[in-house]
């Protein structure tokens, strides 16, 4: 009898018990509880300080599609996004080709060097690249003999974030490739050796296809993280000069924590969240459909 | 002939990789200066003189190492929780059989595409309910759980062989057991991975530490580092000193953990 309770006991407590009731409680508490009330401010007239929660149905949303600033913000995250993604893609390829070719020595040397960017704290990276891009005593202008004024100037602010946003991220899409291609079956390769197929060929008929899944996670994780990045906007340039900094995630901190509107930072979150969602559907639909010959 | 090719291609690769460090040299170097050698117009790399009075200064005007050890507790701390919640759920969704395994992973993961800025707000909210404000529990708690980590886990224990574990489970080991003793000891390469990563995104987090702490005595490393650039933002010298030291730790960690892994990430997110 007291043996079957102990069993029953334990059989409660079992790992997978214990690991599951830890997942659902944690998820309902800190994901669905804060999105079902970030969903719900979204429909509300929110203010923490003063204790204000008022209904006030679409409000928050006809505000933020009619606002200049948020279109300007959709914009300029959009552009980020997509000179991010694509140079992270294809520089991080280009090196991670270059340090798995039988050519590369030291590898665990040349590996930490180009990883370093990445494996450093993006505020203390800002800062570098502050000084970087300062007019007066900057090495870009130095090294390059350039008069440009980079974070100060409304052309050149977003395109010098950019720089360095991809200088500090191309490490990462480095590594998972190198993972990936280390990983690829040598005799395929082998096989096209026999056939005499060119270096050229091999890339594009072999590695190319056979990176597929490898691409296809840089691909979202990178889309994913860039659409919401603001920290190196916060540190080098505060949405400036004027606006022409200004990314969608940039104004939703501007927005929930400096003015304190919780309600339109919710909707602009919800509106955030749709485009992210939409956009990672389509990466997959593209990266599907397109059927592979080898 | 293969000599001069391979010399070139890493003679290249070399170039590449200083391109790639420059920034930090130059930050390096010039945290070793005075200030008006720093911002002389037209200055040159290599600074004509040498001090070690911004490392003395941040320490003194900013206890700058009172954040550093702040910092490191919290990201130390988070790491080697996350990890291990993230192994065992890891493990449950790759070994254990029971209805709506699928469904619950899908939304684990599905949950990596929600933009912080959803759900910081109520987030913000719950712990000023909570009181937690300006405590260390409102770092710690609500990033107790991370779906990669649970993602990269499944994929590599998912690679373990079921009648290694059955057969332990025949000679009476329990599940816990088995976790501890054969499924953690052979995710070295996912743990050594997950640790770089999570240490660097736990020891570069701004914007949480920045809504939940308020003491500059608790503050960490990021956002001290932004409050210190708005009370002496002419002190290049110290910034760069204060941002060389906050780069040290995650090299240690990644060095640490460099050997095993790219094979991390192999077993994570290949397949």
């Amino acid at each position: 009898m007291i043996a079957s309770i102990q069993n029953k006991f334990k059989n409660f407590l079992s790992l997978k018990n214990v690991a599951i009731a830890f997942l659902v409680i944690y998820f309902a508490i800190f994901m669905v509880y804060p999105i079902s009330k970030a969903f719900i401010g979204s429909f509300y007239d929110w203010n923490p300080l003063i204790d204000q929660f008022n209904f006030v149905g679409l409000n928050n949303f006809k505000e933020v599609i009619g606002d200049g600033l948020f279109w300007n913000s959709i914009k300029n995250t959009l552009l980020f996004t997509s000179f991010s993604v694509s140079f992270r893609l294809v520089i991080g390829l280009g090196l991670a080709m270059l340090l798995h070719s039988k050519l590369a020595k030291y590898k665990s040397f040349f590996n930490g060097m180009f990883y370093m960017p990445t494996i450093t704290p993006l505020v203390a990276v800002s800062f570098v690249w502050m000084w970087m891009f300062n007019p007066q005593f900057g090495l870009i202008n130095n090294i390059f003999h350039l008069d440009i004024n980079w974070l100060n100037d409304p052309k050149y602010a977003l395109p010098a974030i950019t720089i360095m946003t991809i200088w500090k991220d191309f490490g990462y899409a480095t590594v998972i490739f190198l993972a990936g291609l280390m990983g690829l079956p040598k005799d395929v390769y082998e096989a096209a050796d026999v056939d005499g197929a060119s270096g050229f060929k091999k890339f594009t008929n072999i590695t190319l296809p056979l990176l597929k899944p490898t691409t296809i996670f840089i691909l979202i994780t990178s889309l994913i993280s860039y659409l919401q990045a603001y920290v190196q906007i916060l540190i080098m340039t505060e949405g400036g000069p004027g606006t022409s900094t200004y990314v969608i995630s940039y104004l939703i901190f501007d927005e929930a924590f400096v003015k304190y509107n919780f309600g339109t930072a919710s909707a602009m979150s919800m509106i955030l969240f749709v485009i992210i969602a939409i956009l990672t559907a389509i990466m997959f639909k593209v990266t599907e459909e397109r059927k592979i010959t080898p | 002939m293969t000599k001069i090719k391979t010399t070139l291609f890493n003679v290249i690769l070399f170039i590449l990789a200083i391109i790639t460090v420059i920034p930090f040299v130059w930050m390096l170097i010039s945290s070793f200066a005075p200030n008006s050698e720093i911002v002389k117009i037209g200055g040159s790399f290599w600074p004509g003189q040498f001090t070690l009075n911004n490392y003395v200064n941040i320490q003194e005007n900013f206890n700058f190492m009172r954040m550093f050890a702040n910092s490191l507790f919290i990201a130390v701390t988070t790491t080697v929780i996350i990890i291990y919640t993230s192994a065992l759920i890891g493990f449950v969704f790759a070994k254990f059989k029971f209805k709506g395994n699928n469904l619950l992973f899908s939304i684990v993961l599905s949950t990596m595409m929600i933009p912080w800025a959803v759900t910081i707000i109520p987030k913000y909210e719950m712990m000023m309910d909570f009181g937690w404000l300006n405590t260390y529990t409102s770092l710690i708690v609500p990033s107790m759980i991370s779906a990669f980590g649970i993602f990269m886990f499944r994929q590599s224990i998912s690679q373990i062989s079921d009648e290694m574990l059955e057969a332990a489970r025949v000679d009476g080991a329990s599940d816990w057991f088995i976790f501890h003793k054969i499924i953690l000891p052979m995710s070295r390469n996912t743990i050594s991975s997950l640790a770089i990563f999570q240490f660097l995104w736990s020891w570069e987090d701004f914007l949480w530490p920045y809504l939940m702490i308020n003491d500059q005595s608790k503050q960490l490393l990021p956002v001290g580092l932004r409050l210190f650039n708005g009370q002496y933002g002419t002190d290049y010298g110290g910034l760069f000193a204060a941002t060389s030291i906050s780069i040290i730790p995650v090299i240690i960690i990644y060095l640490i953990f460099q050997k095993q892994f790219i094979a991390g990430i192999q077993s994570g997110t290949g397949k």
